[in-house]
């Protein structure tokens, strides 16, 4: 005979749909376009699938998860490191991919400003590179962990155990899949344990500031603050 | 200098072998390298310093081991457990499960020696230990095919050629005959590099998938080679390369498989400070001021005499050593000359240790780049760069050329420092060593690029992504793929 589950003393919130922790491998491809130069750099952007916008935005703040200081995107790196454009370089990093729940209007943004540039800086344009920027796109494939939470205790047991590949997963890369200003995290919070507030909290952590280690730190933060509550 | 005192003997010792051995009346000494059939280098004099008396000692006499160790047994999987995390592992096995009893068939063109048959040696025992049964052949040829395909491997980057009929017809003829010897009954077939290329002729008789790996730079092939290899590589189902640089226009899909290091090897594997002492001592390094290390072939493409003259605009400001080590100059007369012109930039400064190692001296240059202060790549030219990528994963500041997959590694100022000049590299090392925080902080965040990006399971893990997209086990989309859900 089945029993029922034994509820932690300190909690009461189950949530009627567990949280499945998932992680997401990726494999790069390499694609056709190519740009010396500004010039080419933006018709590049203009023609390219959207999964190579998405590589070099959010797919970069993963694989490039560690460093704190100063690396935004790929495209501004770029525009800094091999074009010596700064003040291009300022503007494509101030670019939030948390604003955007589309590629399509992720690009848009992107021309626009490599064109204002170009349009007050035409000499940049055609100036030669140091090096190519080569456009990518990545395969991703979503792996499921064993990791599976239905309290908010098994979710802060989860969290400090899955990779931060499954962090940027739920946290960054779930935007474009939610077509939200969301996170998978603040969404289950809010739907199935009522934690409204928490899940606003999680919102406002910065992923431009931290590393995604700093990010896991601060959702636990939030989420412990919630256990102690209890 | 007379003629016959630049020239000196190797002193063999107790399998020890005196590099640089002292002239018994001289202060001032020697580097030489072995003695190996007539490659002899000229003697470098040492002015008189205040350096202590062991250290010119052991810079006189660097104890240099003169036989291989025996070769460690191969690490587990679960040995990465420490160095990855479990989650790591934990989806690295997932993504196995979903291939287990898939058939592999890896074929290369020698089975010792050179970076293919190295990864492969790691690679193939991870795969086989996963229940992916994966054989590894190597092709057969005479002299003729190899002389053939070293042409092409030139061609390929850049040389002079002349493709002939005759030359085309040795190399489809050998390939025939590798072909017509080889059974191909696996799911997946993963061909490195040209010289067995033709092999795609039996992919209409098998079922199994085709991927070439390109270990090779084909950014500037010539034309004729590549025009005669393209028909052949555009029939498998998928590339592989190094870096986006190094590719052609294909019509099949392409990929990105960094190199990779293995964090367990002799040449990365953690070391007690003991032991980086003892090799510290063997070579005469005074572990009390800071040390700049190049760990490479004497080559002129790795730039040694750029890097010597770097140290001295540094050794003006900076009380430093700069150690030189790497081999290839026993065995390649131009690497001999290219060390003579090393020893001779030198001149007379104790504080450039030029150590001309063999190839099994992997532990001792692991301990060599632990105990360094700052790592210099300074290339000229270079494939991807694998000494870089171990300096970073031992959380060293790097320096290094701008040139080849190095600015892959090294994300100026965030995981170390590009250079394109002597100038240039010599204010950059300046400049780590009088901020030391700075330095510690490259290092910190090279040592995580290395880790997400550049070790062996990481490569693994990719390689079992590309096997289920090939398998249609996962689905290339739009959206996120999803296996095994």
């Amino acid at each position: 005979m089945a029993t029922a589950p034994q509820f932690p003393a300190t909690r009461e919130r189950w949530a009627r749909s567990p949280f499945y922790f998932n992680s997401a491998a990726h494999l790069l491809r390499i694609g056709r376009f190519r740009a010396n130069n500004l010039q080419e750099l933006l018709e590049a952007i203009r023609q390219c699938p959207e999964a190579s916008i998405f590589q070099h935005t959010f797919q970069t703040l993963e694989e490039h998860h560690f460093i704190r200081e100063g690396f935004s995107n790929d495209f501004s790196h770029w525009a800094f490191a091999a074009c010596n454009e700064v003040e291009l370089a300022e503007r494509l990093a101030a670019i939030d991919v948390r604003e955007f729940t589309s590629i399509a209007t992720l690009r848009e943004r992107i021309i626009h400003i490599i064109e204002s540039y170009l349009q007050k800086n035409p000499r940049a344009a055609s100036r030669p590179a140091m090096e190519p920027f080569y456009l990518m796109a990545a395969d991703i494939v979503v792996v499921p962990t064993p990791y599976v939470a239905r309290n908010i205790e098994e979710f802060a047991d989860g969290l400090r155990r899955v990779s931060i590949h499954s962090i940027y997963y739920h946290f960054i890369d779930a935007r474009l899949r939610l077509k939200l200003d969301n996170n998978d995290f603040s969404v289950w919070l809010e739907t199935e344990l009522d934690l409204g507030p928490a899940a606003d909290r999680l919102k406002r952590i910065d992923i431009y500031t931290s590393t995604l280690e700093g990010v896991r730190r601060g959702i636990l933060k939030v989420i412990e603050t919630e256990i102690a509550r209890a | 200098m007379k003629e016959k005192d630049r020239e000196q003997k190797a002193v063999t010792q107790d399998k020890t072998i005196e590099v640089n051995p002292a002239k018994p009346e001289k202060a001032p000494e020697t580097v030489a390298p072995p003695e190996d059939g007539g490659q002899r280098v000229k003697e470098r004099r040492f002015r008189q310093t205040d350096l202590p008396a062991h250290f010119i000692e052991r810079r006189k006499h660097p104890r240099i081991k003169t036989e291989p160790p025996p070769p460690p047994a191969p690490p587990r999987l679960e040995d990465y457990a420490a160095i990855i995390g479990r989650p790591e592992l934990d989806e690295i096995r997932f993504l196995a499960r979903h291939l287990q009893g898939k058939t592999v068939k890896m074929v290369n063109s020698t089975a010792v020696g050179g970076g293919v048959a190295e990864i492969l040696n790691r690679l193939i025992p991870l795969l086989n230990e996963l229940e992916i049964p994966t054989k590894w052949e190597v092709i057969t040829g005479g002299n003729d095919f190899f002389e053939v395909t070293k042409g092409f491997h030139n061609a390929l980057h850049g040389g002079d050629y002349n493709l002939t009929k005759q030359i085309q017809d040795i190399f489809m003829a050998y390939n025939e005959q590798n072909r017509q010897r080889m059974q191909f009954p696996e799911d997946l077939f993963v061909i490195h590099d040209p010289q067995p290329v033709g092999l795609i002729r039996s992919k209409a008789e098998t079922r199994g998938r085709w991927i070439w790996r390109c270990h090779i730079d084909l950014s500037n092939p010539h034309q004729g080679v590549w025009d005669f290899l393209l028909p052949m590589v555009d029939q498998y189902d998928a590339a592989i390369f190094s870096a986006p640089a190094f590719t052609r226009r294909l019509a099949i899909p392409q990929y990105l498989f960094y190199p990779s290091i293995d964090p367990l090897s002799e040449k990365n594997r953690e070391l007690d400070e003991t032991y980086i002492d003892k090799v510290c001592d063997d070579f005469g390094i005074d572990r009390s001021r800071p040390i700049l290390t190049q760990i490479s072939r004497f080559d002129r493409l790795k730039d040694p005499v750029g890097v010597i003259e770097s140290y001295k605009l540094v050794k003006k400001y900076v009380d430093c050593q700069l150690v030189l080590a790497g081999g290839g100059a026993t065995d390649d007369p131009e690497g001999a000359v290219v060390l003579q012109e090393v020893m001779e930039a030198a001149g007379d400064d104790p504080d450039v240790i030029i150590l001309n190692l063999p190839p099994w001296s992997g532990l001792e240059i692991n301990a060599l780049q632990r105990a360094s202060t700052v790592i210099i790549q300074k290339s000229l030219k270079e494939g991807f760069g694998l000494t870089v990528t171990e300096g970073l994963w031992k959380q060293k500041p790097v320096v290094a050329g701008a040139v080849g997959g190095i600015p892959t590694q090294i994300i100026h100022k965030l995981t170390g420092v590009l250079v394109h000049s002597v100038e240039g590299c010599a204010y950059q090392i300046r400049y780590l060593l009088t901020h030391p925080e700075f330095a510690t902080q490259l290092g910190k965040n090279g040592r995580e690029h290395a880790k997400e990006n550049f070790l062996i399971t990481v490569n693994l893990k990719r390689w079992l992504l590309l096997f289920q997209i090939l398998l249609g086990m996962a689905k290339p989309s739009k959206d996120a793929l999803s296996v095994g859900a």
